[in-house]
């Protein structure tokens, strides 16, 4: 086990207005949700000496513009003139988490005393995907003149050939969408709180790019949200309950760019970082009372549950059946309605879920006596990093 | 569902063109000649696609583009019905597959499927490799079905 195993906490979290697309600059956002960690935490601003985060756009073909389309650490710096700033860093390789997994190196070293992540995320009006330009560069130019224009499409092959591989049937997926909107329908803060769906508008959802049907994709939103990491002993006199980091990894295995469709990289990925997540926490797949796993396209939370051992291969689209997913069963699973439900906010959306859960602040769609709480932040395909967080030191 | 009415319809597609690079330029060059070239490791035999640095299966830097018969099966698929991207909105439906060779196992190689209704796109049909020119430097390799072997 990992001697630093809950040393380092999550005390307060933020979230900004979440609106279906840019209304006003996605840096104002992003201070909306830092002040709201901050203030969940009962912190002052200038208490905050760290600062990390993913500025990301994964949207193509638009113009990378910081504080309307990215929020980069020198932007937040800018605007928040933290007087005792001591540490930062921002992260390029492994999303989200890598931001979280830096900040906590940088509180056990002592480096820092309370550590801001934020992760805003931009929804460009208009196009989405905006791919104009006659010509195909790096590794587009195998992919891109077949029409591959956007990662759903190098998504949907691989589902393609899990269904076709396990003989497997895609209707099966409805479970996970109806069941993670169920969830989003009990958390105020999603974007689809209010919007019911039942199996048959799944199965009858227009298709996308097949084997994904709208409802396989999660909904891009702009907005931001934030957490407040510190040390143990220090998230003890704050006001949440903390939630204590048990463990987490990342993933040891990377595939060539551009060579889509194959699925022999999710399981190698996602178990490298799984394996470190367990081995750190000394905790194992059946110890798990809530699971968060990023679901930016259904398909990511079944090679999810393979890679980090929930399920056997080929298993994951029988085993969120029966309830078990519901927040009564076995393995409640993306309890706050999910990327599909809740909004793309990549996976520190998935990361605060896993934390108010242990700490008892998840109100209307708490799991009973959750202790254990496993988060996978990103797509084990992509760019996987695991955490386990639990309720108190052991 | 007529065969006639699942034919994806190309015509009114303009592809993007590839920019060959220092690692790249050897495959469009091959292509170009009506030849499917893909990158192998001289030391330990390994084909792979897209081109790479080093071998992913040895680490050696001691790789050559050789040419390869272009059957092979249809590894991965998928049916576009969203114009994600405009540039091929007139095509939609269209199947993008994904290929491995018979005799390059390890490289995939992406394409589409031509001449063939989009829904006769599945896992382990037989496919072969055609060209298309796509203006006087590129040409892609693109399949259509085989003859079942």
């Amino acid at each position: 086990m990992w001697e630093n195993r809950c040393q380092v906490a999550i005390s307060g979290v933020g979230y900004s207005e979440i609106t279906r697309s840019a209304e006003m600059p996605l840096a104002a956002h992003a201070l909306q949700a830092v002040k709201g960690a901050v203030v969940d935490s009962g912190l002052e601003m200038s208490d905050i000496d760290g600062l990390a985060t993913y500025p990301e756009l994964p949207a193509t073909g638009h113009a990378i513009v910081d504080g309307i389309s990215v929020v980069s650490v020198n932007c937040m710096m800018t605007m928040l003139k933290l007087p005792n700033l001591s540490w930062h860093v921002q992260v390029d390789t492994v999303n989200i988490g890598g931001a979280v997994q830096q900040a906590i190196n940088a509180l056990l070293a002592g480096v820092c005393k309370y550590a801001v992540v934020w992760r805003a995320m931009h929804n460009p009006r208009g196009t989405y995907q905006n791919l104009p330009g006659a010509y195909a560069q790096g590794p587009a130019q195998f992919t891109a003149p077949y029409g591959f224009g956007g990662p759903g499409q190098g998504m949907a092959v691989a589902y393609a050939r899990w269904l076709e591989r396990h003989h497997q049937d895609r209707e099966k997926m409805a479970t996970l969408a109806v069941t993670q909107r169920r969830h989003a329908n009990k958390n105020p803060r999603a974007y689809f709180y209010g919007t019911p769906l039942t199996r048959e508008d799944y199965l009858s959802s227009r298709m996308i790019a097949y084997p994904f049907c709208l409802y396989d994709c999660d909904i891009p939103v702009q907005g931001a949200v934030a957490i407040v990491l510190t040390t143990a002993e220090r998230a003890r006199d704050l006001k949440p309950q903390p939630a204590y980091v048990a463990g987490y990894g990342q993933r040891l295995a990377f595939e060539v760019a551009g060579r889509i469709g194959s699925l022999s990289n999710y399981m190698e990925a996602g178990s490298s970082s799984a394996r470190l997540t367990w081995e750190r926490s000394g905790f194992t797949p059946n110890d798990v009372d809530v699971a968060q796993i990023y679901d930016g396209f259904s398909a990511s939370v079944i090679y999810g549950l393979e890679s980090y051992g929930f399920c056997g291969e080929g298993e994951a689209l029988d085993f969120i059946q029966d309830g078990r997913i519901e927040l009564d069963g076995e393995l409640p699973l993306n309890t706050f309605g999910g990327s599909l439900s809740a909004g793309r906010i990549h996976g520190l959306w998935q990361i605060i879920e896993g934390a108010l859960q242990v700490s008892g602040r998840a109100e209307e769609r708490q799991v009973k006596d959750a202790k254990v709480s496993f988060v996978g932040a990103s797509a084990p395909i992509v760019q996987g990093t695991t955490f386990l967080f639990v309720n108190e030191p052991y | 569902m007529a065969m006639s009415e699942a034919m994806s319809d190309w015509s009114a597609v303009t592809r993007p063109i590839p920019v060959p690079n220092a690692l790249t330029q050897p495959f469009w060059d091959a292509a170009k000649q009506g030849v499917l070239a893909l990158q192998r490791c001289q030391s330990c035999g390994h084909f792979q696609h897209p081109p790479y640095p080093t071998c992913v299966n040895c680490i050696s830097i001691d790789l050559k583009f050789e040419p390869v018969a272009g059957k092979g099966t249809i590894y991965a698929y998928s049916i576009m019905y969203h114009a994600g991207d405009k540039r091929f909105a007139p095509a939609i439906p269209y199947a993008s597959i994904i290929v491995e060779l018979d005799a390059a196992k390890g490289a995939l190689l992406a394409g589409n499927l031509l001449d063939a209704p989009y829904t006769e796109a599945k896992v382990g049909r037989r496919v072969e490799v055609v060209f298309q020119p796509l203006n006087d430097d590129i040409t892609l390799p693109q399949f259509r079905l085989a003859d079942a072997q």
